[in-house]
C-alpha cells in the first residue's frame, strides 16, 4: 500500500501534514493541492482541533465533546475529499498532551477518557492505520523515566484494546522536554527501550497495537544518531515525522534548510537518516511534518512550497530505491 | 566522594597556581597532559623526544604538587587521530598513555582518562583499532594499579554537535563490558562528562543510572549547550543543564568517585587579578554539588529531626524523606501556624527548640537560611543543617500559595 512501482522498482510514497493545507470548509481544495504538488498520502492533523498550547494553560475547547456520530459527520467531507483526490490518510496525530501536570482531575480525565478514545474512533472512521501519540512528560515530577513510562503505559493499555479491535497501530514518538532555553531528551528517546516496550505490548495484546514514529527534528535537537536509532527500531518503525531545524528550536522546517558552517553542509544528518531507512528496508510513507513551512512562506507560494517538499520526498525515495 | 578541579597550574611557572589553589582550599586536581601531536612526516625519533619532554615537564609538576600536598585525582589525555598519510596514531597514543601510567605512579593517582578523537564513532575500522589500542594500554595499566577511564563525547555533523563515542549509556556499557570481559578484570571505568550530556540533551538521570557503578568520575562543567566550552557550574543562565538529572542519578548509584570541576573556559575569561576569587567559588560550588548528592547522609547523622519552616520546602521533605527520616515536628516563625498541623506534622513555636535532645538536628526548610541560622545560634542551638528542595527525587505537581488550604487544622 505504501509503495508505488516506478521503472519496475518499488518506490516509497510521499506524505505531508494536512494542517495549513486542508481546511474544514473546503477540504477538497486542500487535498487537490496536495495531490497536485505530488503527494499521495497525508498525515491528518487531528491535533489541530485541540491546541496543545491552550491545554498547557488548562484551557480546553469542546470539539471532542461531540458524539462520535457528530464527529464522523464533521469529518465525512474530509474523508470523501481524500478519497476523490486519491490521497491516502496514512497517519494521524492524536491531540496532545493527554495528561497535563497540575491540571484539574476533570481536564485530565477528559483528555484521557474522551479525547483519546474519540481520536481512535476518528482514526478508524478515516481508515487511517497509524495514530501518533505523545508519551507523558512526567519524569521531573515522578522522579524517573521508568516511572514516567508506567503512566504512559497505563494510557496505552487503555487504548490498546480499541487499537486492536479497529486495526490501528498506535505510534509512540521520540519527544523532547524544555529545560531553560534548552531542549533535552524527553519520552521515547532510547531506541532500545522503545523496542523492548513495543515488543512487550504487542505480545501482551497479540497484535501490532504499538509501533514507533521517528521524528527527525526532535532527534536532531538532542543529537541522536539517526542511523543507529532507526536500525535499532527496525520494523517497529511505522511512520515518520520528517522536518528540519537549527538544532536549537523545534522549528518544523523543510529538510536541508539549516547549516552551521561556512562550508554550508546540512547540519542535520540526512545521509544517516537515509542509511538507516535503507538498512531496515523501510516500506512506510516518507511523511513530512512541516505545517509551519506553509506559514513561513507567503500564502501565494503555498503550492510551490508543497511542490518543493514533495520533490525532496521524491529525492529521498529515489535514494532509497537502492 | 572526592572533589577536585581542573589544574590551573602553569606548567612553566607552577608556583602561583599552587598558591592560589591552596588559598582557595583546593587540594585535589585533575591534570590534562597536553602533548602537541607530531606531524605524520615526523620521525619516530621526534615522537620519542616528545614523550621525554612530557615525562620531564609533567614529572616536575607532579613533584611540585606533592611537595605542596596537592593530590592528583587523575590524568587526562586525548588520542591523536590517524590520517590518510598513514601516521600511526595508535602507537603514538599508546606511547603517551604508557608514559602517563608512569606519571600516575609518581603522582599516586589511580585513574587515567583517555579521550578518543571526535570522529571515531562512525568509523568501524578505526573503532576496532582503537579497541585493540585500549586493550594494549590496559594490560600495562594493570601493573601500575591504574584504572583507565573512557568518557562520553560529541561528534560533528555539518557543524552540529551530536552524540558521539559512548554518548549513550547502552553504547558506553557495551565498550566497557566488552573490554573488561576480555581483560578479565575491571580495567576500564567511566567518566561522565556532564557538558557532553548537556550538549546532546541526554536524560542524565537515566544515563547515570544505566552506567551505575562503572562510573568512577564525573566532570562537572556548564555550557550553553551549543558550544563545547567548560564553564563553572551554574554560570550559563538559561542553559537548561540537567542538574536535576545529574544529582538524581548520582544519588541513585550512591556515587562515591571523583567529582571533577572543569571550569577552564570561565578561568580563561576571568582577569588574572580576579582568579583567586573564582577559585574559591569553584571550591564552594563543588562542595555544594557534593552536598546535594549526599543529602541523605546529612539526614542519617541525627537520631531525631526537626524541620524549621512549614511551607513548600517542608512539604517536599515530607513527600520525599518523611517516611524514611520522619521529623518529630516542625517550627515556624509565623505565630498563626503554631499549634496547627502541616502535612501531618505538628507546627510549633521555635522557642521549643531550646529543649531539644542532644541527638536532634534542626533542618532549615526555608530559603532565608542565614537569617534563621543566626536566630537558632542565638538560641544556643548547635545541630543546625540546611535542607534544599531544589533537586528532589520527585516533585509535587503544584506549589502551595502563601496560605495553603489543604493542611492547616487548628488543634
Amino acid at each position: 500500500m505504501t509503495e508505488k512501482i516506478c521503472d519496475g522498482k518499488k518506490r516509497l510514497l510521499i506524505g505531508v501534514q494536512t494542517q495549513n493545507a486542508v481546511n474544514d470548509e473546503h477540504p477538497e481544495e486542500g487535498f487537490e493541492m496536495l495531490k497536485h504538488a505530488g503527494f499521495s498520502c497525508c498525515d491528518f492533523s487531528l491535533n489541530a482541533y485541540l491546541s496543545n498550547a491552550a491545554l498547557y494553560q488548562f484551557e480546553v475547547n469542546d470539539f471532542f465533546g461531540r458524539s462520535c456520530k457528530e464527529l464522523e459527520r464533521f469529518f465525512t467531507p474530509h474523508k470523501e475529499a481524500a478519497g476523490v483526490t486519491g490521497i491516502t490518510i496514512n497517519q494521524m496525530h492524536m491531540p496532545y498532551p493527554n495528561y497535563v501536570p497540575g491540571a484539574s482531575k476533570e481536564l485530565n480525565e477528559y483528555l484521557w477518557k474522551t479525547v483519546a478514545p474519540k481520536s481512535m474512533e476518528i482514526c478508524a472512521f478515516l481508515r487511517c492505520p497509524y495514530i501518533v501519540v505523545h508519551g507523558f512528560k512526567l519524569a521531573h515530577y515522578l522522579g524517573s523515566e521508568d516511572a514516567e513510562w508506567k503512566r504512559t503505559e497505563e494510557f496505552l493499555d487503555f487504548l490498546a484494546p480499541i487499537a486492536k479491535e479497529r486495526g490501528i497501530t498506535i505510534c509512540i514518538e521520540n519527544l523532547y522536554c524544555s529545560a531553560g532555553n534548552h531542549l533535552v531528551e524527553g519520552p521515547c528517546c532510547d531506541a532500545e527501550k522503545a523496542a523492548r516496550r513495543i515488543d512487550a505490548m504487542n505480545a501482551k495484546y497479540k497484535a501490532e497495537v504499538l509501533g514507533f514514529c521517528f521524528d527527525t527534528g526532535h532527534a536532531n535537537l538532542i543529537g541522536i544518531d539517526f542511523e543507529d536509532f532507526i536500525v535499532t527500531l527496525g520494523d517497529r518503525l511505522k511512520v515518520l515525522h520528517i522536518h528540519d531545524n537549527d538544532g536549537i528550536g523545534d522549528l518544523h522546517q523543510m529538510p536541508f534548510t539549516f547549516t552551521k558552517g561556512r562550508e554550508s553542509l546540512p547540519s542535520t544528518d540526512w545521509k544517516g537518516f537515509l542509511r538507516g531507512l535503507e538498512r531496515i528496508h523501510f516500506d512506510g510513507v516518507l511523511s513530512f511534518e512541516t505545517a509551519p513551512v506553509l506559514r513561513t512562506f507567503p500564502e501565494v507560494m503555498k503550492r510551490d512550497v508543497l511542490k518543493l517538499l514533495a520533490n525532496i520526498g521524491e529525492y529521498f525515495a529515489g535514494e532509497l530505491r537502492g | 566522594m572526592n572533589v577536585s578541579c581542573q589544574s590551573i597550574i602553569n606548567i612553566e611557572r607552577p608556583n602561583q597556581g599552587i598558591i592560589d589553589l591552596r588559598d582557595a582550599g583546593i587540594n585535589r586536581i585533575f591534570m590534562p597532559v597536553h602533548v602537541k601531536p607530531s606531524e605524520p612526516a615526523e620521525t619516530e625519533q621526534k615522537n620519542k623526544e616528545l614523550i621525554e619532554i612530557t615525562r620531564e615537564r609533567y614529572g616536575s609538576l607532579i613533584e611540585k604538587c606533592g611537595e605542596n600536598n596537592i593530590q592528583i585525582a587523575f590524568l587526562r589525555i586525548s588520542c591523536a587521530w590517524p590520517d590518510a598519510a598513514g601516521y600511526d596514531a595508535y602507537s603514538a597514543t599508546e606511547a603517551l598513555a604508557l608514559e602517563c601510567l608512569v606519571l600516575c605512579k609518581r603522582a599516586g593517582c589511580r585513574m587515567l582518562l583517555i579521550e578518543p578523537p571526535f570522529e571515531i564513532e562512525k568509523d568501524e575500522e578505526q573503532k576496532k583499532l582503537m579497541y585493540e589500542c585500549f586493550v594494549r594500554i590496559a594490560r600495562q595499566a594493570y601493573g601500575y594499579g591504574v584504572t583507565l577511564l573512557l568518557k562520553n563525547q560529541v561528534r560533528m555533523t555539518g557543524g552540529h554537535m551530536v552524540r558521539g563515542f559512548c554518548a549513550e549509556a547502552g553504547k558506553a556499557i557495551m565498550w566497557l563490558d566488552r573490554l573488561n570481559s576480555e581483560l578479565g578484570y575491571d580495567a576500564f571505568g567511566f567518566c561522565v562528562d556532564f557538558g557532553v550530556c548537556n550538549i546532546c540533551g541526554i536524560d542524565t538521570h537515566t544515563f547515570i543510572a544505566g552506567l551505575g557503578k562503572r562510573i568512577k568520575a564525573v566532570i562537572l562543567r556548564d555550557c550553553d549547550s551549543k558550544s563545547n566550552v567548560a564553564m563553572l557550574p551554574f554560570t550559563c543562565a538559561g542553559s537548561g543543564a540537567d542538574w536535576l538529572g545529574l544529582i538524581r542519578g548520582l544519588r541513585d548509584i550512591s556515587f562515591d568517585g571523583e567529582l571533577a570541576v572543569d571550569f577552564s573556559s570561565t578561568y580563561s575569561a576571568f582577569s588574572p587579578l580576579l582568579r583567586p576569587v573564582l577559585y574559591k567559588l569553584v571550591k564552594e560550588t563543588a562542595d555544594y554539588v557534593k552536598w546535594q548528592i549526599e543529602i541523605e547522609q546529612n539526614l542519617k547523622k541525627y537520631g531525631k529531626i526537626v524541620l524549621f519552616g512549614a511551607g513548600n520546602m517542608c512539604r517536599a521533605y515530607i513527600k520525599c524523606y518523611g517516611e524514611k527520616y520522619p521529623p518529630i515536628y516542625a517550627c515556624d516563625n509565623n505565630p498563626k501556624l503554631w499549634d496547627t498541623t502541616f502535612e501531618g506534622l505538628a507546627v510549633k513555636n521555635p522557642k521549643i527548640l531550646q529543649h531539644l535532645p542532644a541527638d536532634c538536628g534542626v533542618f532549615i526548610c526555608n530559603i532565608y537560611y542565614r537569617e534563621i541560622e543566626a536566630q537558632l545560634r542565638a538560641m544556643g542551638i548547635e545541630n543546625i543543617e540546611y535542607f534544599s528542595d531544589e533537586y528532589m527525587p520527585s516533585f509535587h505537581y503544584d506549589r502551595l500559595e502563601k496560605k495553603p488550604d489543604n493542611c492547616r487544622t487548628k488543634r
